[in-house]
């Protein structure tokens, strides 16, 4: 035969409570506990309401730049709810949900937009906000290096946006991951959108999955707004890293259904039909439905709960605007654990400096 | 960057609503003086630059007063509600000095609180006002704009009589405070600024009467004016103007029309007579970057085409128009104005233009005295063909004739390469046998 089939594959696509509500019990057999799937919807509630009181803080002037998070909630909590403790987050700006599982302050986040430097001091295996698109998958791929060196048992989960996987940083930690053999997840937040440019101008082949392919390393596609698929992939793909020190490719189907960020306005580019579909599909609602469905969850509960996310969420906002005024030395504590040499030298330069002088008073 | 509000939330300043926006234009008031309103319940309706946005309101409470109406621009730093703080909500500590100053200066340039007795390189230390005010209580409100007129004119802003809204100092206050120049102080004129130099929001209507409506120069209108108005200031124009007999023309659009089953304008023929003739005059083909002061020579010919909307004058471009057939114009022609009527035009289908086509004679006229759509370097207005008695080897006869009328950047197109020009697209339209298939 002349012509010789040399690879051929498919890409799975998981879901396992699609937007209609219909539930595959045999994937989803035994996957979550409900008592914990109540405490994933809580927490999906508090987030949404976080999102829309940080919106907000920005319009009235008291934030800087924010990066609405509405409508991606299940993909980042699925997976942090998937992992460990010792377990990398290496995330960009649109995964407070998963970051909050994890244990980060959400004040932190606000002190971040804010401008507050103290916002990136971040205590647990998460690493402060990436805003450069596509920085972070190279801290991961660096992270779960040195966590198979230290032998720790971590392993590194990076997030990005589908914008991100046409960025050089992309290809070089995909590359190092592969070819290494390091334990990391990649999880693609494909939400359609690059800001203003639609995922098909950037990416020809019908799926972003395929990327991850050609680096030789599994590679699936999963309904990103369904936590039930998510976990399950996150967790199928976090043994594989743990166990075969192999890095999986996860693109997470889900859609922004914010703006960019606050800077943005995303009527003046988007269907106003195509987010009519999406809002349909909406995390939140699948879930609360699942639960309803299973009398795990009612409207008094509901009603209660978001008295509580109120009062949760007001506090937040009341410890990050209250915090004592920052120092120009914040400016060099929250990046590094060991501050660099040359930073040392630029923190007593400033002390001395005659424009530092008086700044550095409190 | 977060804005300083005053401590005693007395009034809220309308703070960056992106990122780095300067001022936002009032689309709606969504609250009314008197109302009590909750944290982050809206306000108001705005526009910037970037986006349509709900503003919120930072803290709960009763707003006095709102100052703007829709349609005014508002700088980002001024003040956009006023709330009512009599009552129990009044701050437990009296006003500083600190707060007490144009807040708007502090924004941004020290985040958190500084303290009265930190040392500061005096280049950072803020003079302080002249200590002639009898107590803070009488302050006057005014923007900082217009507190920068009074100081230049050297007037004590809190005597002066208030009139804008919410007793608020405007600009035409001061002035009529101030006392009239004279010829003997130049230097007093020098630094007033001049009535255009003022911020939109603090400047006066002259009043006149008779005013049925008032309509603020905003969105499509606004860009039309701007971009008009840089033409004219920046383009040098000249038009000239000639007839030209299209009955040969329009008797094979007839034929055109019968033999595709389709109605067919004289606008497509019209069109392909112009690509033709650019591709013979490349000197016209062309647009100006006034920046680097450079005539560029395009080696493309992307045709706009004027199109009167509902909404205002749009001229949508047809890309690479000389590689469309006449029936091809026409439906592309078509497309691109609805797509402005309905405004689904893509951002790029409205720019790129080489050379602007304007089709007044639909709307009657004859002739015209187009304004160039600048950057480009000429403009053709076609005008209504009307049957004329015409002669011909000294005989009568009727035929129809088109008026035109091309206006060029005279920086850029002498009189004579015009002329030329607009010869080249008569000989082709009179001998439309080159133009056109035969039929």
């Amino acid at each position: 035969m002349p012509v010789d089939c040399a690879f051929q594959t498919t890409i799975e696509r998981i879901s396992i409570l699609d937007e209609h509500g219909v539930y595959d019990e045999q994937l989803g057999e035994g996957l979550i506990p409900d008592s914990d799937v109540v405490a994933l919807y809580r927490h999906m509630t508090m987030c949404r309401h976080f999102d829309e009181i940080a919106f907000k803080l920005q319009r009235s002037g008291r934030m800087g730049t924010y990066p609405q998070n509405k409508g991606q909630e299940a993909a980042s909590l699925g997976a942090a709810y998937a992992l460990e403790d010792k377990d990398w987050l290496v995330t960009c700006y649109r995964e407070n949900a998963g970051l909050f599982w994890r244990g980060v302050d959400p004040e932190k986040i606000l002190l971040h937009w804010m401008g507050d430097e103290r916002g990136n001091h971040i205590p647990v295996r998460a690493t402060p906000l990436a805003i450069p698109i596509g920085t972070q998958m190279l801290h991961a791929t660096g992270l779960a290096w040195a966590s198979k060196y230290r032998g720790d048992g971590g392993i590194g989960c990076t997030f990005f946006g589908d914008g991100a996987t046409s960025e050089g940083d992309f290809h070089e930690a995909m590359n190092f991951a592969a070819n290494l053999d390091l334990p990391v997840v990649f999880v693609c937040q494909n939400n359609s959108w690059a800001i203003s440019v639609p995922t098909r101008i950037q990416c020809s082949a019908p799926t972003i999955a395929q990327r991850g392919l050609a680096y030789g390393m599994h590679s699936v596609q999963v309904d990103g707004n369904d936590i039930f698929a998510m976990v399950k992939v996150v967790r199928e793909a976090a043994e594989r890293a743990r166990c075969d020190n192999r890095p999986t490719f996860i693109e997470a189907v889900t859609y922004r259904l914010g703006d960019h960020t606050t800077a943005d306005d995303a009527s003046r580019y988007r269907d106003p039909e195509e987010l009519k579909l999406w809002e349909a599909r909406d995390p939140m609602i699948r879930l609360r439905n699942w639960l309803e469905q299973r009398d795990l969850w009612d409207e008094n509960q509901e009603q209660a709960q978001r008295i509580e996310n109120e009062a949760i969420v007001s506090g937040i906002v009341k410890r990050a605007e209250e915090i004592e005024p920052p120092t120009t030395n914040d400016i060099f504590n929250w990046m590094y654990a060991e501050t660099p040499k040359v930073l040392e030298t630029q923190r007593k330069t400033m002390r001395t400096s005659s424009l530092g002088q008086g700044f550095d008073g409190v | 960057m977060a804005m300083k509000q005053p401590d005693n939330r007395s009034h809220f300043l309308l703070p960056d609503l992106g990122e780095g926006v300067a001022e936002a234009e009032l689309i709606d008031w969504k609250v009314s003086p008197g109302d009590t309103v909750v944290e982050h319940q809206t306000l108001a309706e705005m526009e910037t630059d970037k986006a349509r946005v709900e503003v919120p309101s930072p803290w709960a409470g009763v707003v006095k007063d709102l100052n703007g109406t829709a349609g005014d621009i508002i700088l980002v730093g001024d003040i956009l509600v006023t709330y009512d703080i009599s009552g129990a909500a009044a701050t437990p500590s009296a006003p500083t000095t600190v707060a007490a100053e144009p807040v708007t200066e502090d924004a941004g340039t020290v985040v958190g609180n500084v303290s009265e007795t930190l040392s500061m390189p005096s280049s950072f230390q803020r003079n302080p006002e002249p200590a002639t005010r009898e107590d803070d209580g009488c302050r006057s409100m005014a923007t900082p704009a217009v507190r920068r007129i009074a100081k230049d004119l050297k007037v004590d802003i809190n005597s002066v009589a208030a009139s804008g809204r919410g007793g608020r100092v405007t600009a035409s206050d001061v002035n009529a405070h101030a006392t009239p120049p004279v010829a003997a102080q130049p230097l007093a004129q020098a630094t007033q600024p001049t009535e255009n130099e003022l911020p939109l929001a603090t400047r006066v209507a002259q009043p006149i009467e008779g005013v049925a409506e008032r309509i603020p120069f905003r969105g499509i209108r606004r860009k039309i004016a701007q971009a008009l108005q840089h033409s004219v200031q920046t383009a040098v124009h000249f038009t000239v103007v000639d007839e030209v007999d299209v009955t040969e023309l329009d008797r094979r659009r007839k034929g055109f029309e019968e033999l595709l089953g389709r109605r067919l304008s004289l606008l497509p023929f019209i069109m392909t007579a112009v690509c033709r003739a650019l591709r013979e005059h490349p000197a016209i083909n062309a647009t100006v970057d006034d920046f680097v002061e450079e005539i560029q020579i395009r080696s493309v010919i992307n045709l706009g085409c004027a199109v009167d909307t509902d909404h205002g004058l749009m001229v949508p471009v047809l890309k690479n128009a000389d590689d469309l057939s006449i029936v091809q114009m026409a439906d592309r022609v078509r497309e691109v104005a609805k797509g402005c009527q309905d405004r689904s035009i893509e951002r790029e289908d409205l720019t790129g233009g080489t050379f602007t086509v304007s089709n007044v004679g639909s709307y009657g006229g004859q002739f015209a005295t187009p304004i160039i759509n600048y950057p480009e370097v000429a403009i053709l207005a076609i005008g209504r063909a009307r049957e004329r008695v015409l002669t011909k080897n000294g005989a009568f006869y009727a035929g129809l004739v088109l008026p035109l009328s091309l206006s060029c950047d005279h920086r850029v197109v002498d009189g004579a390469e015009g002329a030329r020009f607009l010869n080249t697209i008569l000989r082709s339209l009179e001998a439309p046998e080159k133009l056109l298939p035969a039929v």
